[in-house]
């Protein structure tokens, strides 16, 4: 029996050898290859680039903001110029970048700074809180009442309630102030990590007063008290005064960190866009200079633009111009063009700033020029046109200053948008195919009435439907 | 006797005995009637004969042996050399007394078990071969639900009782004599857009190394194999060489089958109109493009060369319009400026593909003595798609041996190799490499898919139809047909080992112990490649992969009667260890060189390749004993605990028990009719963990940018608080065989509960994640398996055996967590989602559908979507989540006749689904390209359906206005934005029937009298086979309803679904 009984150990023996403890166990439940805690400046690095890339992208799977105020034209596949948003999902796209890419992190690499002991890290929590500034005001101005109080909180709640889009501007204001007097006194912010400004805090706080600037310009139909104490407050402290002073990106010149037009247009070597006939009939009226920066290919020697929302064969119109498809071409989420047209809209509206409306509107039309390569001649000589000189064009204020901002807002889609929706000017196109009415939002993704269909459809109803013809608060016009 | 074997010219052996004597009878069954075809074998040897058509025999055999007389149906019979032969009488057996091989390879009385068990016999699978041996046993098992991707060497779905788990593995649980084989599904990407199916793990098997499959159904039969056999096992027994004196044999199977597409399975085409997606071009029918070809400075007429549609203008046979075509773009080509006539072309796409082939040789060899035996076998399969240029070859080598140290002390182990490689599998879904999402969505009918593929091979360019313009002739949004196929192919290799070592030894006459180590292991290598010039971005990517699975198992069992009680049992442990690892790199930016695959060719640096490795175990003690009385009464229980290192400290222990009890009424009743009957119940839990790193949570690295690195939150929310999963079943059974066994029934009712589904639960993205892992819910999955099987004719020469399946599977969710509304299991192209709703059957697809009125009518509108100009719509509804189908079916079964007649047999086999949904993505783009051949034709009024309304055109849509009128203006239908394309934002469109009746499989089989070979061989038998022929009826159309993306949980969506194949071939089997 003794045989018997060092085999039956034996056999036993095989499992209890190879056994663990619970510790053990738990140890190989951890991944050995992607990282539990990180710098959270790499978090930091991470949503700034996916903020600058989803606002810069062309992809149509995501972004479909140069067919919203109407510069390009499609070829074969004309769904997204005609506004048909949800076949691609592109307003769910859209909403899951913002929110897990760019929020989500954010928001994380916040938690961190603040409760780190970095002696920057006031500086860095302010740094952040502009960005993410930024990406709440663009979720509102696409889709208008989205979470905001309840989101990015996926441990305690999976059914965020939607908060109403005038009251997150509000908050916006807040937080936006309080990162200006930290950006003030901090000592230093993030600097390697910081792609956009290397860390030189004082440009932040430009860029925080012009992101200011462009809130408080929102209001001006809304709010108009607001909106002129929070866009005076905004230039007495400082914003952009010169193309230096963009916040920009500069990518690089190699896969994967260029400029995600490259990708989408010149890498892909998909040729599914030309100009639109809505952006080259207006500068052709007013012989812009800058046609030959934004596009190429002249047709029978003028540029044309394919007829927006229609069918268009790629050989027969003008194309993008290779300045905007070189795979290093910066991206830009706020330029001297757009603060100087704010700055011209406020200066209309009798706000106390200084420069007239017409400096302002000349600043802007001049910057824009000669930020795409034009020279100082054909700064002159454009202004020499009565149709643009400030005094001379036709319309009203709000008409004349919509022309120059929309055409200086050609490479960011989505501000040429909020021009059109803003000042109901200057004239788009019917998309021909289909005829629909040009969106002044994203419906919510089709997903939203799957996963938090309770607070969707009360958020429909708050904001007058679901549709893509709702109005934004601040689109009352 | 002396006897040679010959076999091939690897082996030659010959063999001399001494004294010999010659008998002859004859073979009959009890009631007297002769049996022909009985097999007698002088014991020992593989001396043997056939009995006559009146049951005679006459054979030599040596003095002082004995002969076995067998013959399928009856009980064997071994009588001594000097036995009276002259009338034998055969016993016919009891099926239901057959042994089964249960849990852990334990050899059970069937009699005893108080749960269902099914089994398959290997020669019915090896008999009509396939390239995965799990299509061979579709609606052979109630309760069995095999669902073929369709793929070329693609996956099957093998899903016992219906979906248990939300989102985890619902595929059964392979094991092969004790060893567990992963079934994992082997898709690159997946989602429906893209990836290559590189099948399922089990399709490794080796049909021609299988003896017996036993489906195990139901968590009762499976307790004993922990956390993986909660979907249910397949057990499957392989050869074993035989045990017996001079058992030496050899066993040569070859076998062929040739496949062509089946029509009904593919897009009809239209021949009427040519390419654009509406006539608004230029030209004649304003349906092409201009440019001044020969420079004479008019335009030309071109094909509309950007257009990847079919409703453009009408071909006039009559007085074609000559065009400047795709083909004359190339200068190497004979149409090079040269105008040809616009018509359809005389191909379609379906005419592209080759006739299939699939080669199976095999050859083993098999000997044995009274100290040990083994078995060697070799398979080679080779095997071509109807793709050109798909390939797999497959290489299987089976070892196996026992050996019996001493009286009480056994060793035995197997090991197998299988090295597969693979190349060109077609893609899946929506991907450029799929050709069947061009082919079923996007195409111009005036282009001839032959030519195409005739021209790349002859200059190897991408010559494609579907180039930017006359004067640029790159590929805009599709390449060239050959080249696709030929230059952007991916390769795959792979190679297997499984296997066990096994030490058996008996310390008694009633207990024993059992050590045993399993393995599996895997090392793959994908290799994808796209050529520079290609549409996509030229690239090359390789994945190297690495699995290996090791199970050590210790079990004591042990058996003793007590006069009329029977006791049997066992207790052990089990320890599992799984890893997995793999590294991609892929180049990037494109390639340098064109034609070069190597990372070295990459336009810009290499980025990092992505890296993954995972380690898993569970550890498990069980024990199980099972107790009979007076072989009438059995009852049996069994407690299993595992601990798991995929879930927290807190919750990765779990206990779970079963009981099972059964009554053989048979014994206790006594009627006539009654051969056998019992009765049986049984109740069982098993506990489920989920995959390794779903409770800590981690970064995503991102590619460093200029120096920074870069990380972001992973897009699931791991969770700190999970715990096991748990199946709760309950079963009643009832088998029974009747009027001497003529009649068989064996009915089982189930009710399968599955509560805190491990399920990474998809939630708004506003949360900052995409999905948080949640113990999520409960799933319900109760139904009714029947399996009958009834001969309606017996005679001496002439049986005819009707063997019928029937399955129902009622799949609920019961609840989910609170909070939770649904759970979406997947979202995809085309505004479709599919789901688990509570209330709902799994697999709810949800999108827009139409709105009715209360008698089910659809209701118009004037606002057409697409412009009032376009006339009526059809009424869609607000929202986009209605539930618009669902995937599961209502029930599935199948229908097997058998007639044997002498030595031949005759069998065919339906397969019937009915229920269940799919949602298109092919017809909801298609119809809006214009392809298929009901988007031209006819209306009511006889005038072309593309003709515009004002000229008597259009379709009258079959629905009516909210006041029950019917639509007097028809729609236009002259353009994509037609009213039955995507265009009208309709998914409901799209939802198509999946029930399906196929004749599944007919088989003819010969057993060729060995006198014909003169004496030189035991058996043969010549198999003629037909697989998949034709689909009797389906409710969808142009696509096989069975066929999805790939295995796995969602199959109610269908995006360029792959081609039905008819085949046909024919097997020879001989044995020396």
């Amino acid at each position: 029996m003794k045989t018997n009984y060092k085999i039956l150990f034996a056999c036993f023996s095989l499992i209890f050898v190879a056994c663990q403890t619970d510790i053990e166990y738990e140890t190989l439940n951890r991944n050995p290859k992607d990282p539990s805690v990180v710098p959270y400046a790499t978090l930091f690095t991470s949503a700034s680039k996916s903020l600058v890339d989803e606002m810069v992208t062309t992809n149509y799977n995501t972004s479909i903001y140069k067919f919203l105020a109407q510069y390009w034209a499609q070829t074969t596949y004309t769904d997204e110029s005609n506004y048909e948003v949800q076949n691609r999902n592109i307003s769910r796209n859209h909403w899951s970048e913002m929110y897990t890419d760019v929020l989500f992190d954010f928001k994380d690499a916040k938690e961190r700074a603040i409760n780190g002991t970095s002696v920057n890290k006031v500086g860095e929590e302010a740094q952040i809180t502009v960005l993410e500034v930024y990406a709440w005001q663009n979720l509102v101005d696409t889709f208008g009442n989205v979470p905001y109080t309840e989101a990015l909180n996926p441990k305690e709640n999976i059914l965020p309630a939607y908060d109403d889009a005038a009251t997150i501007y509000t908050d916006l204001m807040i937080r936006l102030d309080t990162a200006i007097s930290q950006l003030g006194s901090a000592p230093g912010g993030f600097t390697k990590a910081d792609l956009i400004y290397g860390g030189d805090l004082a440009a932040w706080s430009k860029f925080a007063n012009s992101l200011k600037l462009r809130l408080a310009m929102r209001l001006s139909d809304v709010n108009p008290s607001v909106s002129k104490a929070a866009a005076e407050q905004a230039v007495a402290a400082g914003v952009f005064t010169s193309n230096a002073d963009n916040t920009t990106l500069q990518y690089l010149g190699a896969p994967p960190n260029t400029n995600p037009i490259w990708v989408s247009i010149v890498q892909s070597g998909r040729k599914d866009y030309v100009a639109s006939n809505t952006m080259i009939d207006h500068m052709n009226a007013l012989s812009d200079p800058r046609l030959d920066n934004f596009f190429k290919d002249k047709v029978n020697g003028a540029y044309l633009g394919g007829p927006y929302g229609a069918t268009n064969t790629y050989g027969k119109y003008s194309h993008i111009n290779a300045q905007i498809l070189a795979p290093d071409f910066e991206g830009t989420l706020i330029d001297f063009v757009e603060v100087s047209f704010l700055q011209a809209e406020a200066a209309e509206r009798g706000y106390s700033i200084t420069g007239t409306a017409e400096q302002h509107y000349n600043n802007g039309i001049e910057s824009s020029i000669l930020y795409w390569g034009g020279s100082a001649s054909d700064v002159t000589s454009y202004m020499a046109n009565p149709d643009v000189a400030y005094t001379t064009a036709s319309g009203d204020w709000k008409e004349k200053i919509a022309m120059q901002f929309w055409i200086g807002m050609y490479n960011r889609g989505c501000e040429g948008w909020n021009v059109w929706r803003k000042f109901d000017s200057p004239q788009l196109n019917i998309p021909v195919a289909s005829q629909r009415p040009i969106p002044t939002r994203y419906t919510y993704p089709i997903v939203e009435q799957n996963l938090n269909e309770a607070n969707r459809s009360s958020a429909a109803s708050a904001i007058g439907g679901d549709e893509q013809t709702t109005k934004i608060f601040w689109d009352v016009n | 006797m002396k006897k040679i074997y010959f076999l091939l010219s690897f082996l030659l052996c010959v063999q001399f005995a001494l004294a010999q004597k010659t008998i002859s009878g004859s073979v009959a069954d009890d009631q007297g009637l002769p049996l022909p075809g009985a097999t007698l074998v002088e014991d020992g040897t593989d001396n043997g004969t056939l009995t006559d058509f009146d049951g005679n025999f006459t054979i030599t055999i040596a003095e002082d042996s004995s002969v076995t007389i067998s013959f399928i149906g009856y009980e064997s019979l071994t009588l001594n050399s000097d036995s009276d032969f002259s009338s034998i009488s055969l016993n016919q057996s009891n099926e239901l007394e057959e042994v089964i091989v249960t849990s852990l390879g334990i050899s059970r009385d069937k009699k005893s078990l108080g749960y269902s068990v099914s089994t398959v016999k290997g020669d019915d699978i090896a008999a009509v071969k396939d390239t995965n041996f799990l299509t061979s046993m579709q609606g052979k098992v109630a309760g069995l639900n095999i669902k073929s991707t369709g793929g070329f060497g693609g996956s099957a779905n093998v899903i016992i009782r219906g979906n248990s788990s939300l989102y985890g593995n619902n595929q059964a649980l392979f094991i092969v004599d004790g060893t567990p084989i992963t079934n994992e599904i082997n898709n690159s990407n997946g989602g429906g857009r893209g990836g290559y199916d590189f099948g399922n793990g089990a399709m490794d098997i080796n049909p021609d190394d299988i003896d017996t499959v036993s489906v195990l159904k139901g968590a009762a039969a499976t307790a004993l194999y922990g956390s993986r056999g909660s979907n249910g096992v397949i057990v499957i027994t392989t050869k074993k060489g035989s045990g017996t004196e001079d058992g030496f044999g050899v066993t040569i199977n070859s076998s062929f089958t040739s496949g062509n597409i089946n029509l009904d399975t593919a897009p009809k085409y239209q021949n009427e109109y040519g390419g654009g997606y509406g006539a608004y071009y230029d030209g004649p029918g304003a349906g092409f493009f201009l440019y001044d070809v020969d420079g004479n400075g008019t335009d030309d007429i071109t094909s509309p060369f950007t257009e990847d549609a079919s409703f453009g203008t009408r071909f006039n046979p009559a007085n074609p319009d000559l065009a400047y075509q795709w083909d004359s773009q190339w200068p190497q080509l004979a149409n090079y400026k040269k105008a040809t006539p616009y018509l359809a072309a005389p191909n379609t796409p379906n005419d592209l593909y080759q006739t299939a082939s699939t080669f199976i040789n095999s050859v083993s060899i098999q000997d044995g003595n009274e100290n040990g035996n083994f078995r060697i076998g070799f398979t080679n399969l080779d095997s071509e798609g109807i793709v050109p240029n798909s390939k797999l070859k497959r290489n299987t080598i089976s070892f196996n041996s026992s050996y019996n140290i001493t009286d009480r002390f056994k060793a035995s182990a197997s090991v197998n190799l299988i090295k597969t490689d693979g190349k060109g599998r077609n893609g899946t879904g929506y991907d450029s490499r799929n050709l069947l999402q061009s082919h079923r969505q996007w195409w111009q009918v005036n282009v001839d898919p032959v030519e195409q593929i005739r021209v790349y091979q002859e200059h190897k360019e991408n010559m494609t139809w579907n180039s930017y313009s006359w004067d640029d002739t790159d590929p805009i949004y599709f390449d060239n047909i050959g080249w696709t196929l030929f230059e952007n192919f991916e390769t795959d290799t792979k190679t297997r080992y499984y296997g066990n070592a096994n030490l058996f030894y008996e310390f008694n006459d009633w207990i024993n112990v059992l050590a045993q180590v399993s393995f599996d292991t895997s090392d793959s290598l994908i290799e994808e490649r796209i050529n520079v010039g290609s549409v996509d971005v030229s690239n090359y990517s390789r994945i190297n992969r690495t699995r290996s699975e090791f199970n050590y198992n210790v079990r004591v069992n042990f058996k003793k009667n007590f006069n009329e009680i029977s006791l049997n049992g066992n207790i052990g442990a089990n320890l599992r260890e799984q890893n997995y690892s793999s590294i991609g790199a892929s180049t990037n930016g494109g390639l340098n060189i064109r034609g070069l695959y190597t990372l070295a060719n990459s336009a810009n640096a290499p980025l990092a390749p992505s890296e993954y490795t995972a380690q898993n175990m569970v550890d498990g003690v069980f024990a199980n004993v099972s107790a009979g009385y007076d072989n009438t009464y059995f009852l049996e229980a069994s407690l299993r605990r595992d601990r798991s290192s995929t879930l927290p400290i807190t919750g990765n222990k779990f206990v779970y028990p079963s009981v099972s009890g059964t009554m053989v009424f048979s014994e206790i009743i006594n009627l006539d009719f009654l051969t056998f009957g019992k009765i049986r119940a049984n109740y069982a839990e098993v506990g489920n963990d989920t995959n390794p790193y779903n409770v800590f949570s981690s970064y995503n690295l991102g590619d460093p940018f200029d120096g920074n690195g870069l990380a972001s939150n992973p897009s699931a929310f791991n969770n700190l608080g999970l715990k096991a999963e748990i199946t709760k079943s309950t079963e009643f059974g009832i088998e029974a065989s009747l009027f001497d066994s003529r009649v068989t029934l064996d009915a089982s009712y189930y009710n399968q509960r599955t509560e805190d589904l491990l399920t990474p639960v998809d939630v708004s993205t506003a949360t900052g994640v995409a999905a948080k892992w949640l113990n999520a819910g409960s799933i319900e999955n109760k139904g009714i398996e029947l399996m009958l099987s009834v001969i309606p004719i017996r005679t001496q020469d002439f049986s005819w055996n009707i063997s019928g399946t029937w399955s129902n599977n009622k799949s609920e969710v019961l609840e989910l967590a609170e909070g939770l509304e649904t759970l979406q299991l997947g979202a995809f192209q085309g505004g479709v989602s599919i789901h688990a709703v509570p209330g709902e059957a799994y697999g709810a697809i949800r999108g827009r559908g139409f709105q009715r009125n209360s008698a089910g009518v659809k209701l118009l509108t004037d606002e057409n979507p697409n412009g009032a100009s376009y006339g009526p719509a059809f009424l869609r509804t607000d929202l986009n989540n209605e539930i618009i189908g669902n995937q599961t079916p209502d029930w599935n079964a199948g229908i097997r006749n058998m007639f044997n007649y002498k030595n031949i047999s005759f069998s065919f086999l339906i397969d019937i689904q009915e229920g269940g949904d799919f949602f298109s993505l092919d017809t909801y783009y298609g119809f809006a390209t214009g392809i298929y051949d009901r988007s031209a034709g006819l209306n009511e009024l006889d005038n072309p359906i593309r003709d515009r309304v004002a000229n008597g055109g259009g379709v009258l849509l079959d629905g009516v206005y909210a006041d029950g009128s019917r639509p007097t203006a028809r729609t236009e239908h002259h353009n994509y934005r037609n009213p039955y394309g995507y265009k009208t934002g309709i998914q409901e469109q799209h939802v198509w029937d999946a029930s399906y009746v196929k004749l599944r499989e007919i088989r003819l089989s010969y057993g060729i009298p060995t006198s014909v070979f003169g004496g030189l061989v035991n058996s043969a038998t010549l198999s003629v086979i037909g697989k998949n022929l034709w689909i009797i009826s389906k409710n969808s159309p142009y696509s096989d309803p069975e066929f999805g993306l790939s295995a796995g949980n969602i199959t109610g969506y269908q995006s360029g679904a792959p081609l039905g194949v008819k085949e046909i071939g024919a097997s020879l089997k001989l044995q020396f």
